[in-house]
């Protein structure tokens, strides 16, 4: 499944967890454990643009961060290494 | 005494479950070595003794936590009799993740399908005596907050303990890392492991970094050995197995468990494909942002804008009334009417518009609407050659441009990096708000929503604008490539909008009320000086530095000292200008309301002009302050703010003198 989930993300214009979940038969909650799991081992990046908990000494911007995140998804190297060598 | 484990997600309620096993009987420590709490209980049953260990909560029994290599060893080195393994039965499929793990393990384990109540109640179907044959372990249904079930699990359990069935799971994780296990299990059956060898050797593949340092250091299998060849295969062992559990998981649950269809996503879906479609997408962002600015006029400026203007006009009247009450020197007096009230309170009195297009703004926000801007401007910008994800932290310049600039760290690419902090000063920051919003009163009061949202638009304008001409010029180079995750749409809530607004809010009144406060109060002396000119004159230090730059902008169409000089306190902070120009105009005519000043020394062209330099021009203080963290170099910072004075001043003279020429002016 993880597989079929990096191809999904590589396949897709945006990403949309539930409609992976939906596709490949599971649960949100399972897809959000996949994309944790393929960002620890190094084949996606998973970022958001939240500044929440960046460090600006000193200035008083702190409570203007944005509290509702986007998160982007980006396959590594490594990502597109193993979506090259498999055949689906 | 035998000993029972729990184990489970966090959650999961174990923690309940644990308590409703063991009552009162509890004592809480620490595991040895680390500062993770250790929950210890006993139960009676049939009038033996048993202890009950609850263990960390975890979602899986990798070594990525101190959580979970407690729960593991805990578990592997023999120490319970009996694991009960809780599942949270409304996210069983990935509760389950945790269960494979345990029978890998080889650990007997009975599963507390707990909350089993709440997941009929979302009406998921699960087929209890199905899903127990399937992973081979006794399942029993419980509600741990209501007690239910809690007799039988523990029955369950206790017979267990003198069960001698293989518990173990054998999952196949394909033929070629099936061989690989064996090989590793030959090698490694010469050791005497404090674990099980096949569960080793599961790990060693999966490249489990606490198994094999331990391996490494307690057993000399060190660089020379299979380890190193493994770590060169650069095989991908460890997807492969985790992925053989998922499908094993989901190979079991389709047939036991049944989920509810969603009727509500669909109709996500279509809003999805009206609202990020390639042609309607931007005007319907367009149309929602116009939506925004009309509302913020219609409710902020009639429904509440009056009550603060009566309420800073009132109490500057009552603190007036008390300071010539007691005498106070006239200076004081001046520097309270025409600093503080002049100043910081026709700042005030615009409060309500900056409420209330902030709470529209958090809605947005909060009901993921936002990402699909982002979404769509991704594309256009991807189209410009340009990178998308500088659209999110544009969005975030909306707001305040220093976390915009600092939200762009997430950006590894140089040339996307310096693009992206190079234009968000053209964002409209809500410090700009009060300044379009004096001229807005004074010249348009019946457009406000239609001239706001235009001068938004320029700005981003500008900032694609720019970013091209950046990328075909100063930054060359391949943008990173990227995908963005449309969350699914929520209804926002009142406390997540309220607080967002407050932070807005807050945070202006902060900067109105303390760096505000130190430009009006530096500027009001350098208007009272030199001693015995007339005060905020053209004579006085104020005005002759005013008179100096003012030339630049008379081909803006407002050459005006005053002009001038609140141009220039906006560097300091943008908020500062409209205070400035309050004081600097209250100062030169007595009693004259900021904004029939600003009607005798303006047109509406130059007005317009106005606020498009007060859009574009060089941003403040504080940001060039976070320009040059982000960049780390003073040049850079230089050029942004001498760039962006460059082009506002373009724009607005281009604006002035074309609007002239056509007749406008």
């Amino acid at each position: 499944m993880l597989k079929e989930v990096l191809k999904k993300i590589k396949d897709s214009k945006y990403v949309s967890k539930y409609h992976i979940a939906k596709e490949l038969n599971t649960t949100e909650e399972v897809i959000e454990q996949i994309f944790s799991d393929l960002n620890r081992m190094g084949y996606i990046k998973e970022e958001n643009t939240s500044t929440c908990n960046m460090k600006c000494s000193g200035c008083s911007f702190s409570s203007l961060c944005n509290k509702v995140p986007i998160n982007t998804i980006t396959i590594t190297e490594k990502g597109k290494k193993l979506l090259n060598r498999q055949s689906f | 005494m035998n000993t029972i484990a729990l184990v489970g997600n966090p959650n999961s309620g174990k923690t309940t479950l644990f308590n409703a096993l063991t009552g009162s009987n509890q004592r809480v420590g620490n595991w040895p070595g680390v500062t993770v709490e250790k929950k210890e209980g006993s139960i009676k049953y049939k009038d033996k003794q048993y202890t009950i260990i609850d263990l960390p909560g975890a979602y899986s029994l990798g070594s990525f936590s101190e959580d979970e290599i407690i729960a593991r060893d805990y578990i592997l080195k023999g120490n319970p009799d009996v694991v009960i393994n809780v599942v949270d039965a409304t996210n069983i499929e990935r509760n389950l993740y945790l269960t494979t793990q345990l029978l890998e393990m080889g650990a007997k384990v009975v599963v507390a399908l707990n909350m089993i109540d709440e997941a009929k109640a979302k009406k998921i179907e699960i087929d209890i005596n199905t899903l127990s044959q399937k992973l081979g372990v006794p399942i029993v249904p419980t509600i741990a907050s209501k007690r239910k079930g809690i007799e039988e699990l523990v029955s369950k359990a206790i017979e267990l303990i003198d069960d001698n069935v293989d518990y173990k799971a054998h999952i196949s994780y394909g033929e070629s890392i099936d061989k690989e296990i064996e090989n590793i299990k030959a090698v490694l059956s010469k050791f005497d492991l404090d674990y099980p060898t096949d569960w080793v050797a599961v790990k060693v593949l999966e490249g489990d970094p606490y198994v094999i340092s331990k391996l490494e250091k307690d057993y000399a299998l060190n660089k020379t050995s299979f380890l190193k060849d493994l770590r060169e295969k650069e095989e991908d062992y460890e997807l492969e197995i985790i992925n053989k559990r998922y499908e094993y998981i989901n190979r079991i649950t389709r047939e036991a468990v049944k989920l509810p269809e969603e009727q509500i996503e669909t109709l996500s879906d279509k809003i999805d494909r009206v609202i990020t479609h390639k042609f309607l997408g931007l005007p319907i962002f367009g149309l929602i942002m116009f939506i925004v600015f009309q509302l913020t006029f219609a409710i902020g400026e009639e429904l509440l804008g009056g009550y603060v203007a009566a309420a800073v006009e009132i109490l500057g009247a009552g603190v007036e009334n008390i300071l010539i009450r007691i005498n106070a020197p006239d200076w004081l007096i001046s520097f309270f009417i025409e600093g503080i009230v002049g100043g910081i309170g026709t700042v005030l009195e615009f409060v309500p518009l900056i409420v209330v297009l902030y709470m529209l703004m958090g809605i947005l926000e909060d009901s993921g609407y936002m990402a699909r801007a982002a979404y769509i401007m991704d594309n256009i910008m991807r189209a410009l050659g340009l990178h998308g994800k500088s659209f999110i932290s544009m969005i975030i310049g909306f707001g305040c441009n220093v976390p915009g600039v600092m939200s762009t760290r997430t950006l590894e690419n140089k040339k996307d990096r310096m693009i992206s902090i190079l234009i968000n000063p053209f964002m409209s920051c809500g410090a700009r708000i009060p300044i379009y919003l004096v001229f807005i009163s004074a010249f348009f009061p019946n457009h406000g929503g239609i001239i706001l949202f235009s001068l938004y638009f320029l700005g981003i304008f500008i900032a694609l604008l720019m970013a091209k001409i950046f990328s075909k010029t100063l930054f060359k180079g391949e943008s990173s490539y990227f995908i963005m995750e449309l969350p699914p749409y929520r209804m926002p809530t009142i406390r997540n909008v309220l607080r967002n607004m407050w932070d807005n809010v807050s945070e202006f009144l902060v900067r109105a009320g303390t760096i505000i406060f130190f430009v009006v109060a530096l500027l009001w002396v350098l208007a009272m000086l030199p001693v015995g000119v007339e005060p905020y004159s053209q004579e006085s230090i104020l005005g002759k530095i005013g008179t100096l730059i003012a030339p630049i902008f008379a081909p803006a169409g407002y050459g005006t000292w005053q002009a001038a000089v609140g141009l220039f306190s906006g560097i300091a902070a943008k908020e500062a200008v409209v205070a400035i120009l309050g004081m600097v105009y209250a100062g030169a005519q007595e009693g004259t309301a900021l904004i029939n000043a600003i009607q005798s020394a303006f047109t509406p062209l130059s007005a317009v002009s106005f606020m498009v330099m007060t859009l574009l021009y060089t941003p403040c203080a504080a940001t060039l302050g976070a320009i040059k963290k982000e960049t780390g170099s003073l040049k850079w910072t230089v050029f942004s703010a001498l760039y962006s004075f460059a082009i506002a001043w373009l724009v607005s003279v281009l604006v002035y003198q074309v609007g002239t020429a056509v007749g406008l002016g």
